[in-house]
């Protein structure tokens, strides 16, 4: 079991993590996703063991391996994690069994053990055949599978990756999901994985903390975070494609949702921010009951549906429906909603209901 | 163009195109550089001369001619590299990789005295440290009743001294531009397996700097190897010979086919390690190249071995660059080294002929010959800043536009040549062209002329790379947008490549500038009376014992190419990537 208490990192005046606790069980998937900034980062080399906390405590098991309050941490190769950086940091001068080895050599593996460990974990990464390679020598994908490789072949108990799949193309990127879902599995150990691409949280992760300013807006199962987001920063952030606020306030006996008015039928004591999930919205070309008119942006196919979005001022609202008329950008578009929102959040962005 | 005659029109498709320009670049080039040194190597090969093959490497007189200069100078070229290559990496590492305080000044520092001549530190240190041996004043430890031992005031020591604390400079820059590179990932990276510090440093950075440090040490090299001043000035008096030297002597004594045989051996040596270095750079992999996103910057804490550590580095910049400026400008002004710091007087500055002071030498504003010597320094230097600009952009402009090809070959091999050439070399290469008449030239030695076409010549591989700075700054998109939008030629240039490249090109044109300023290799052979130019005649001063003249020389060419580098650096705003955090 991994779990942070009170964890707080500050650079100066600055507070990049605040106080945040979470745990999670051995043999998790963490996802850490957030936007630029929000102190993912951060944390991750708290756990690594590369920044001191400033607070608060970092537990591996029974084990505290960080005391912000003491000032102490143990030595990032003491502690058995293994870290892929999001630039890989391979060594150059290196060939891509040097880089692998090189870690188990500084561990005082005999030197057949260690043969053997490098094939064998190039071999489950499928790169055998570069071995006698240099970093600049492959390609993105391959140096990405040698940073791999390199952190697990000393086994540690503890994943970390840093952004790992950023600088990879979006083909690659899908492949390589796989495949460290294959390499979380096949090692059993716990891993920790730093994103800002919420499609990556919510297809790899067994546990999610979706983080903003340093603080953990929601921690939870994937399913949960886009079924009962606990608040509007969250209920935009995930899912594919993500929900949509509208802002509602009421007005005598209607309710005025993105300035038009309409019949209330669910009830408010002020403003607020009306969630609808984009299944939930349907789109015309002609204006109709509880219908706002938006400008079209744009429209896709996904998965035998279509996903069509419309635009007005700061607000955007994305619909997936069945059939859509075909719409030219600039075209008005009227996106009808449903009676009930899915959720309702105050202006400040906490859950009403 | 409109009203082109058939012929030419003709002629236009026949000629492959830019052939014209090619081979009017490959004359000038060949004519300025290949030329000198092709025929440096005939004249010693004519039948009267070729005897000087045999005197200077096989005969009685060898030993003093060729092998004893040899190896003092082989002795200075590995010294002066290795100290290079450990103060220079040293303090790269330092600026670029702890948390040391004032990295920035340290960084700024370390690349100074490349720009102070090395002439200045050899005068300097003979200041502080000459002794009574080869008669004349003392110097300023000598005074205060330090008796200098003869190795620390003359010969071997003090050279390798000087001589390190000028180049030093170079290996600081090319390494730690290599440092830079160096993704602290990768030094996390290593962290993470539980290397220690030691470990981390032999196994992950010393071989990623590698290349660098090697190329740092053959640039070092090269540079002692070729110095002429500090050799000369440290080690002519006590019969300290090293390749320079024995050059310039048999040159001045009238043996210049031996000095051409000994100017040729000190070419191969000077070149054949630069070579040697860029093989062994060559072989091994490219590694600067391999950088993802991220690599945040994390500086290495150096604890309690921090104010030490600062203390160190700031040592050794004050004393290659504050110290020995400090002690010329003091010298300048003190009627006798031995007391550099009392009795201060302007009379070697402003003072007019005096019977009992210096055998009754003007003042350096009222003699007459210094002066002429300014105007001649100055004005070398700004003709020579506007000729190689214009050369170098033309070779530049030449070699991007026809990459491929056997002549932009040929015209790449040789501008780049005078790289592999000791200045010193380079002058006698010089004489040997244009010491007789050409046909119906007449011989230009000892003209205005000559110092203007050999320091063109010296600097056409610097004038090249900053012309290629300036075009690949201006030219592509930016230009190829603008003639999308129907803009002709001059307005293009007008509007277009002027502005973005006159910067570039006026700090390009300062630095030549400062390098002719402060030359004295080059030019010491070349040197007449009736073009006297600044370093030499404080070369001059210093060897006839005018310290206080040689000195107040040096000050002047210190101040006016100090001057002129910083605006270059201001045009510039010279990029130090390095010290950003």
């Amino acid at each position: 079991m991994i779990s942070l208490s009170n964890l707080t990192k500050s650079f100066g005046n600055f507070d990049a993590v605040k106080s945040i606790s979470l745990a999670v069980p051995e043999g998790a998937f963490l996802v850490l996703v957030g936007p630029s900034g929000c102190g993912k980062s951060t944390m991750l080399r708290m756990l690594a063991g590369l920044e001191k906390p400033s607070r608060g405590t970092i537990s591996f098991g029974d084990k505290t391996v960080s005391d912000g309050e003491r000032g102490w941490t143990i030595e990032p190769a003491k502690r058995d994690t293994g870290l892929v950086f999001q630039s890989y940091a391979l060594w150059p001068h290196m060939t891509v069994a040097g880089n692998v080895e090189w870690p188990l050599t500084v561990a005082r593996m005999a030197a057949f053990e260690r043969k053997a460990r490098v094939t064998e974990v190039l071999s489950l990464l499928g790169i055998d055949a570069l071995a006698d390679r240099y970093p600049n020598e492959i390609s993105g994908g391959q140096q990405q599978r040698v940073a791999i490789a390199r952190m697990i072949a000393p086994k540690p108990k503890v994943l970390l990756f840093d952004e790992p799949l950023s600088n990879l193309d979006a083909k690659l990127r899908v492949e390589m999901r796989t495949e460290l879902l294959r390499v979380h599995r096949a090692t059993g150990a716990t891993s920790i994985y730093v994103t800002h691409d919420q499609v990556e949280a919510m297809t790899m992760a067994s546990h999610v903390a979706v983080l903003k300013d340093g603080e953990v807006e929601q921690f939870g199962a994937p399913g949960d975070l886009v079924a009962q987001p606990r608040t509007a920063f969250v209920a935009t952030f995930v899912g594919t494609p993500p929900a949509n606020l509208i802002p509602a306030s009421p007005h005598g006996s209607k309710m005025i949702l993105a300035g038009e008015p309409m019949v209330a039928t669910f009830s408010l004591e002020g403003p607020a921010l009306a969630m609808f999930r984009p299944e939930d919205l349907t789109v015309y070309d002609k204006p109709g009951p509880r219908s706002i008119a938006m400008e079209f942006a744009e429209a896709s196919p996904v998965a035998g549906r279509m996903m069509v979005t419309g635009t007005r001022d700061d607000l955007r609202l994305t619909a997936v429906v069945d059939e859509a008329p075909k719409f030219y950008p600039g075209d008005p578009v009227y996106f009808s909603l449903p009676e009930a929102p899915a959720a309702l959040f105050s202006l400040k962005g906490e859950r009403l209901a | 163009m409109a009203n082109m005659t058939p012929l030419a029109e003709r002629l236009r498709y026949a000629i492959p195109q830019g052939l014209s320009l090619k081979i009017g670049v490959l004359l000038a080039v060949g004519a300025l550089i290949a030329g000198p040194l092709l025929r440096i190597l005939s004249e010693t090969l004519a039948p009267q001369t070729i005897a000087a093959w045999s005197d200077v490497v096989l005969s009685p007189l060898s030993r003093n001619l060729l092998w004893v200069p040899l190896s003092n100078t082989l002795v200075l070229g590995i010294g002066v590299a290795g100290g290079c290559v450990l103060i220079g990496g040293f303090l790269a590492w330092l600026v670029v990789m702890t948390d040391v305080p004032f990295r920035r000044t340290i960084g700024l520092l370390a690349t100074l005295p490349f720009m102070i001549p090395s002439f200045a530190t050899a005068l300097a240190w003979s200041s502080l440290f000459r002794n009574s041996r080869v008669g004349g004043q003392t110097g300023f430890l000598e005074a205060l009743g330090l008796a200098v031992p003869d190795w620390l005031s003359w010969g071997m020591v003090p050279t390798f001294i000087v001589l390190t604390a000028h180049y030093y400079s170079l290996a600081f820059t090319v390494i730690a531009a290599a440092l830079a590179t160096v993704n602290s990932d990768l030094v996390e990276a290593a962290q993470m397996t539980g290397a220690k510090r030691g470990r981390i440093f032999a196994g992950i950075i010393l071989p990623v700097a590698l290349p660098a440090i090697v190329s740092g040490a053959s640039l070092s090299f090269a540079g002692a190897v070729s110095n002429f001043a500090a050799p000369a000035l440290l080690g002519l008096p006590v019969r300290m010979q090293t390749m320079a030297t024995r050059l310039f002597g048999m040159i001045e004594i009238g043996q210049t086919a031996r000095g051409y045989v000994i100017a040729i051996l000190l070419i191969v040596v000077s070149a054949f390690f630069l070579w040697f270095g860029n093989k062994v750079i060559s072989g091994r992999q490219s590694y600067a190249t391999i950088t993802g996103k991220g690599g945040r910057a994390k500086r290495f804490e150096l604890g309690p071995v921090r104010l030490p550590l600062l203390a160190i580095g700031m040592t050794i910049c004050a004393l290659t660059t504050i110290v020995p400026v400090v002690v010329l400008i003091a010298s300048s002004l003190a009627p006798s080294s031995s007391a550099l710091f009392s009795n201060w007087t302007l009379h070697y500055w402003l003072g007019t002929s005096n019977p009992s002071i210096a055998h009754g030498q003007a003042g350096v504003l009222h003699n007459p010959f210094i002066v002429s010597a300014t105007a001649t320094t100055v004005s070398l230097g700004l003709v020579v800043a506007i000729t190689g600009s214009i050369l170098g952009l033309m070779v530049a402009f030449t070699l991007a536009r026809y990459r491929t090809g056997l002549v932009s070959g040929v015209i790449n091999q040789i501008a780049f040549l005078p790289l592999l050439v000791p200045g010193i070399a380079f002058g006698a290469a010089y004489i040997a062209l244009f010491g007789a008449p050409i046909g119906p030239f007449p011989a230009l030695y000892g003209t205005f002329t000559l110092l203007v076409i050999a320091g063109t010549a010296y600097l056409v591989p610097f004038s090249v790379q900053t012309g290629r700075a300036v075009i690949q700054q201006v030219s592509g998109d930016l230009e190829e947008s603008a003639r999308l939008t129907g803009a002709g030629f001059f307005r293009r240039l007008s509007a277009i490549t002027m502005p973005l490249a006159s910067r570039g090109l006026a700090a390009g044109a300062i630095i030549i500038f400062v390098k002719i300023m402060r030359d004295l290799s080059l030019v010491v052979l070349l040197f007449t009376p009736t073009t006297p130019v600044l370093s030499v005649l404080a070369y001059r001063y210093a060897s006839e014992g005018f310290t206080q003249f040689a000195n107040a020389i040096t000050v002047v060419i210190l101040v006016i190419s100090i001057a002129a580098t910083l605006l270059a650096n201001r045009l510039q705003t010279k990029s130090q990537p390095w010290l950003k955090n």
